[in-house]
């Protein structure tokens, strides 16, 4: 069967760069090559932001360590502004998608709320550059990333909305409407000024903090301690 | 020049030292790459927009600052120390723990609401503009951060507290003015005060009596403004 999107090697459609592909890495579709040209110049975006900061980081610098052409990197992106916000949103997928699942997990909304936390800031320890980049760097990446990265942490008040669910009356009216709002910005904050001062290897071990700061307006101080001190 | 002038200075009108015009000018400058900044982020501001918007000579601005990172760390160095003089004028001599919070906060949430472009500068700004200002910025959290470790003293059980508990409080507030500044809800600022003190008195006396407390507080404020 002939497929038009990825013809097959032999047939005459197949495009003559691929053809000149090392051995071993026949048969990848146009599409895939493509791709995986765009992510490695989004790694190389991070990795190179990590060595020279935002501002210090040149087109240059992203194709050597992606190492692809210039011209390459122009084919997908205009500009590095516009190849720092791919980043930006690719790192923010894979936390949201790794947080998300792990909140998931848990039947009881204490325990998913600490499974979220964790996944956090596991993602953020073990993938220092991404941390940066998404922390740090989009401060000073212009409007364009500073908005994303707003909405980013906005997106994370429902994960806390959900604890409203079942709670007494009493403590529904201790909430009040921005309290999810300053519970994200805290949390947020903690996480970011350990990586601005290269301490990202400390993130795992504010977990039971968080935790506890994240419950206490919902379960009370006993009690949030209690699950933040468990596990 | 002032001194070949022939006219005398008005009486009572005492001339205008240089140093008063030089503070003049450096709080003119200040504001001027407050109000970009915030704008367009600190990131694209030029000292060309910056000259612009103060309405100076750039030699001006070259006699007061070597460079916009220099204006910056000024910039962000008045706005905090402004902030931090009116709430310890407003809580310092407070004893009771729960009405010093309130009266601090109420004296930062007015500082805010009358100099958004000062306050996003701190608030946000600071941790873009280099290491220096993001040492700073650190600096001055701390202020906040004895303000509001005193309620460990009151709080029945505050030698259980997280130690990073004050740093969340104060990046929770900061938070919620800055997404405030953004949608130029200026105005609606000094409204959060009975839930800022609420969301911040929580974890040291209860959800309960923090939320009493706050409520105290608001209407203690609308008794006082209507009789003023």
């Amino acid at each position: 069967m002939r497929d038009p999107v990825n013809p097959s090697v032999d047939s005459p459609e197949y495009p003559p760069e691929l053809a000149r592909l090392p051995p071993g890495r026949h048969g990848l579709p146009r599409e895939f090559v493509s791709r995986n040209q765009r992510e490695r110049l989004i790694a190389g975006l991070a990795e190179a932001v990590a060595e020279n900061g935002y501002a210090g980081t040149t087109i240059a610098h992203i194709t050597r360590h992606a190492a692809v052409s210039r011209r390459t990197f122009y084919e997908h992106f205009g500009s590095k502004d516009e190849c720092f916000v791919a980043a930006y949103d690719s790192v923010m997928t894979e936390l949201n998608r790794r947080v998300g699942d792990a909140f998931e997990q848990e039947q009881e909304w204490p325990q998913a709320i600490r499974a979220g936390l964790a996944a956090m800031l596991q993602f953020l320890a073990e993938e220092p550059h991404l941390a940066r980049l998404s922390m740090v760097e989009a401060l000073v990446a212009g409007p364009v990333v500073i908005e994303r990265y707003d909405a980013a942490i906005q997106s994370l008040v429902p994960f806390f909305e959900a604890g409203r669910k079942g709670r007494s009356p009493e403590v529904l009216a201790g909430l009040s409407p921005t309290t999810e709002e300053a519970l994200v910005g805290g949390i947020v904050s903690l996480i970011s000024r350990r990586i601005f001062a290269d301490r990202t290897a400390e993130l795992q071990s504010l977990l039971p903090d968080l935790v506890e700061f994240a419950l206490t307006p919902y379960l009370g101080s006993a009690e949030a301690a209690k699950v933040a001190r468990a596990g | 020049m002032a001194q070949n002038s022939t006219r005398r200075p008005l009486p009572g009108r005492h001339p205008l030292s240089r140093e008063f015009i030089t503070a003049h000018q450096r709080v003119r400058i200040i504001n001027g790459l407050a109000a970009e900044a915030s704008e367009k982020g600190y990131r694209a501001v030029t000292i060309a927009d910056v000259v612009k918007r103060a309405g100076i000579a750039r030699n001006t601005f070259y006699e007061n600052f070597g460079s916009k990172e220099e204006c910056f760390r000024a910039a962000q160095k008045y706005a905090m120390s402004s902030a931090l003089e009116q709430v310890v004028a407003a809580a310092g001599e407070i004893g009771n723990w729960p009405e010093r919070v309130e009266a601090g906060m109420a004296a930062f949430l007015a500082y805010v609401a009358r100099e958004p472009a000062l306050a996003r500068t701190c608030m946000v700004e600071a941790l873009a503009a280099g290491p220096e200002s993001v040492q700073y910025y650190e600096e001055s959290l701390q202020a906040f951060v004895s303000l509001f470790r005193l309620g460990r003293d009151v709080s029945p059980h505050g030698g259980e507290l997280p130690e990073t508990l004050e740093e969340a409080l104060i990046g929770g507030v900061f938070w919620i003015l800055y997404q405030r500044l953004l949608l130029a809800e200026t105005d609606r600022i000094e409204e959060l005060l009975p839930e800022l003190v609420e969301f911040t008195l929580t974890p040291y006396l209860g959800a309960e009596t923090a939320r009493r407390r706050a409520l105290d507080g608001a209407d203690r404020a609308a008794v006082a403004s209507a009789d003023g």
